[in-house]
């Protein structure tokens, strides 16, 4: 913009170049109307970010139930936390989630998106796949939920070819939790999928070309070109996949509640019912914070195996 | 743009942000003038089903009290209230909130965030307009607080073309209940509903109370453990029940009032609010359905135990509203508002004054003052909350999974020890 142009007799003083004269600090109105533009984004970070992130923090060494003040605790929510063999089961409920939305979402995504990325009219088998992506999370819960309870419609259509006796998708454990990643799973797919499929196409076709000539198809095609080029992308979808999983909250809220008892809790259940549920929200706040900080780490480990990788290509 | 226009513009973003975090509220049309007994109140509520009744009921309340009630319901009982605890801390603490009583009651009460209503209970208990009974529910060292929105009276609630068809009349004794349960269940028809979520201690508080209502006290208070022989044994009840197959299945997600309606399972045991869900499932009171009160397990209980509920209307100690709450709550306990409440709403009536338009709900109503039952407050209100959070999970579980009932009480008594330790 013209405006924000430096005129020139402030760009040198004495045909030298400024920085050379003006003092370190001084500051000019342009910074400061910068500031002022900036104050509004750095103030609502501030408070609707950095604030809660702290108050957490605090709470989490607090008993503190919605009421009065906080009373300091010191490190006993964690160690009720760790305490607590139903968290070590969310725990493990969470860490299924996550093996689980690696392997169908992103495998079955990837999969797709290799299938139909070169075929004429590849969109048109990717379309219904993304479809379930426009629903909330809780819908699709209420959707599975009609097809996985007792008497439901997987039980009746089971019940027409002979089997009268089908599991109990959402009653027993791990099963549920394995039924509600299919569902989840049925959601996500379409997405990586296209995701996929934009990494795909963006690939040059020089060394794909160059493969071809040297007869690479198929396996060796995929292993040796396709998936080292892919990688850049794999890593921001399998990144999100983790992080997504962590946090899975709304669809077993819908399906199960977390139960039977807790068990189809996750961790995010879990602080919800600490916090919510019983007014327990130093605890809450004590899972909540653990949360994050997996989450953080599991990124931040995973993201940095995968430049460092890259950097090593 | 010159640099000072440039500093200005920068300055009216920021001012705009501010004002944007700060939340600039205008004026709502209510009441906000401290001391007005008139006008309009702020209600906020977790049932939000109900505001078109609370809506319905605003032609009455503005007639004979000035008041009009802007409802605001909240569908989720956990967001809600989260919401009511963080209003107290603002300046717009409601100036009428329903709550719940026993041990969620005590501890806004304990925080001093709700306001007295001891003279409102003491002119309804001289005007006959509530008894003593229920006075005991809203009392907190000596006084009281809130009044209450409703009263629920949990009975087992029958199919009536099922229980004609098999020529099953309905039950007075424990014996009669299990045989009629049996003759159900020996023709393919489910005697009895269950979940594995939410409503999964009702019949573990009905075999308590009717077992010795001492005991269930006791659970209440921290005197008996769920791990005790005497609820072990109510427990193998229960078992033994499942096993003979008389409950419905945990994991079925069918709305229970339609549940009883197709016939799923032919009884269901639910407070008497369930009336207005299977009217609204399109069963007729009195001709698809009936209810009758359970009967004690103990049959020489001298008096049939009876679960009762009662949710508050209360009025925050602190609210701009507080007198106009007041005043309202004041109007609520009448004869005349009762009989408006119910016209709109269709439930029992706390009050024996008011008139009750079902007649099911009326006899209901005469059954329990009759003074061969006793009433006894609901599992719900009359246990600590995090023992309750963890209870009902249990028995969801053990609905879920029948089997060694110990397992699912020593689960439920950790928590209680807890609970109880951090209490002395």
């Amino acid at each position: 913009m013209a405006v924000l142009q430096t005129p020139e007799r402030e760009r040198t003083v004495g045909g030298l170049p400024e920085a050379a004269h003006r003092p370190p600090r001084r500051k000019t109105p342009y910074q400061a109307a910068a500031r002022g533009f900036i104050a509004p984004g750095v103030l609502m970070v501030a408070v609707l970010l950095y604030l809660p992130l702290l108050w957490t923090t605090f709470l989490s060494f607090t008993e503190y139930n919605g009421l009065g003040d906080p009373e300091w605790v010191g490190l006993d929510n964690y160690v009720e936390m760790f305490d607590d063999p139903s968290f070590v089961g969310s725990l493990l409920n969470t860490l299924l989630w996550v093996a689980g939305t690696l392997l169908i979402p992103v495998g079955v995504g990837l999969a797709l998106a290799l299938l139909t990325w070169n075929l004429p009219g590849g969109i048109w088998l990717r379309l219904p796949f993304l479809i379930p992506y426009a629903i909330s999370g809780i819908g699709v819960g209420v959707i599975w939920s009609f097809i996985l309870s007792a008497n439901g419609a997987l039980d009746q259509a089971l019940a027409m070819i002979g089997i009268a006796d089908p599991p109990r998708w959402l009653v027993d454990a791990p099963l549920n939790t394995v039924v509600m990643i299919i569902a989840a799973s049925w959601q996500g797919v379409g997405v990586n999928a296209l995701l996929f499929t934009i990494g795909l196409q963006s690939i040059p076709k020089e060394p794909l070309e160059a493969a071809r000539v040297d007869g690479a198809t198929g396996v060796r095609l995929f292993g040796s070109i396709l998936w080292p080029m892919l990688r850049p992308l794999t890593a921001v979808v399998v990144g999100l996949s983790i992080v997504a999983s962590l946090k899975t909250f709304d669809i077993v809220l819908s399906m199960t509640k977390g139960g039977p008892g807790r068990a189809s809790e996750t961790l995010a259940l879990t602080m919800y019912r600490e916090t919510f549920v019983n007014s327990d929200y130093g605890l809450g706040s004590a899972i909540a914070v653990f949360l994050s900080v997996v989450t953080l780490v599991a990124s931040v480990l995973y993201l940095r195996q995968q430049l460092s990788q890259k950097h090593e290509m | 743009m010159n640099s000072r226009r440039m500093v200005g513009a920068g300055i009216a973003a920021l001012t705009a942000a501010t004002l944007l975090l700060t939340g600039c509220s205008g004026t709502d049309g209510s009441s906000d003038e401290a001391g007005a007994t008139t006008g309009t109140l702020d209600f906020y509520t977790d049932k939000a089903a109900w505001e078109p009744d609370f809506d319905e009921l605003n032609a009455a309340s503005e007639e004979q009290a000035e008041i009009t009630l802007n409802t605001t319901g909240y569908s989720d009982a956990a967001q809600y209230d989260a919401f009511i605890k963080q209003s107290f801390r603002t300046q717009k603490s409601p100036g009428l909130f329903t709550w719940h009583t026993g041990d969620s009651l005590k501890q806004l009460v304990d925080e001093g965030l709700v306001a007295e209503t001891t003279d409102l209970w003491t002119k309804a208990i001289d005007e006959g307009w509530a008894t003593e009974g229920l006075r005991a529910e809203y009392t907190i060292d000596d006084k009281q607080y809130c009044v209450p929105m409703n009263i629920a009276y949990w009975v087992m609630y029958y199919n009536k073309n099922i229980f004609e068809e098999h020529g099953i009349e309905k039950p007075t004794t424990w014996e009669e209940l299990d045989a009629a349960a049996g003759t159900l269940k020996d023709a393919g028809i489910t005697p009895y509903y269950q979940t594995s979520t939410l409503f999964t201690f009702q019949w573990f508080q009905q075999l308590v109370a009717g077992t010795d209502p001492e005991l269930y006290k006791g659970l209440s208070t921290g005197e008996v453990k769920y791990t005790d022989p005497e609820i072990v044994e109510i427990m193998d009840i229960w078992l033994d029940q499942h096993e003979k197959g008389w409950f419905s299945d945990a994991g079925s997600t069918v709305d229970p009032a339609v549940g009883l309606k197709q016939g799923d399972f032919a009884m269901i045991n639910f407070g008497s609010f369930f009336n207005g869900s299977l009217d609204g499932a399109g069963m007729v009171s009195g001709e698809d359905y009936d209810m009758f009160v359970i009967p004690a397990v103990n049959a020489d209980l001298g008096t049939t135990p009876v679960a009762v509920e009662s949710g508050p209307l209360c009025v925050a100690e602190n609210s701009k509203q507080k007198d106009l709450g007041l005043a309202y709550s004041e109007w609520w306990m009448s004869a005349d508002a009762q009989t408006a409440w119910n016209a709109a709403r269709g439930d029992v009536a706390f009050n024996p004054k008011a008139t009750v338009n079902d007649p099911m709900l009326a006899d209901l109503g005469t059954t329990v003052a009759d003074g061969e039952h006793e009433l006894f407050t609901r599992y719900f209100e009359a246990t600590p909350t995090p023992i309750l959070t963890v209870a009902l999970e249990q028995f969801g579980a053990f609905n879920a999974n029948p089997g060694d009932p110990m397992p699912f009480l020593e689960a439920i008594q950790a928590e209680a020890d807890k609970y109880w330790a951090d209490q002395e």
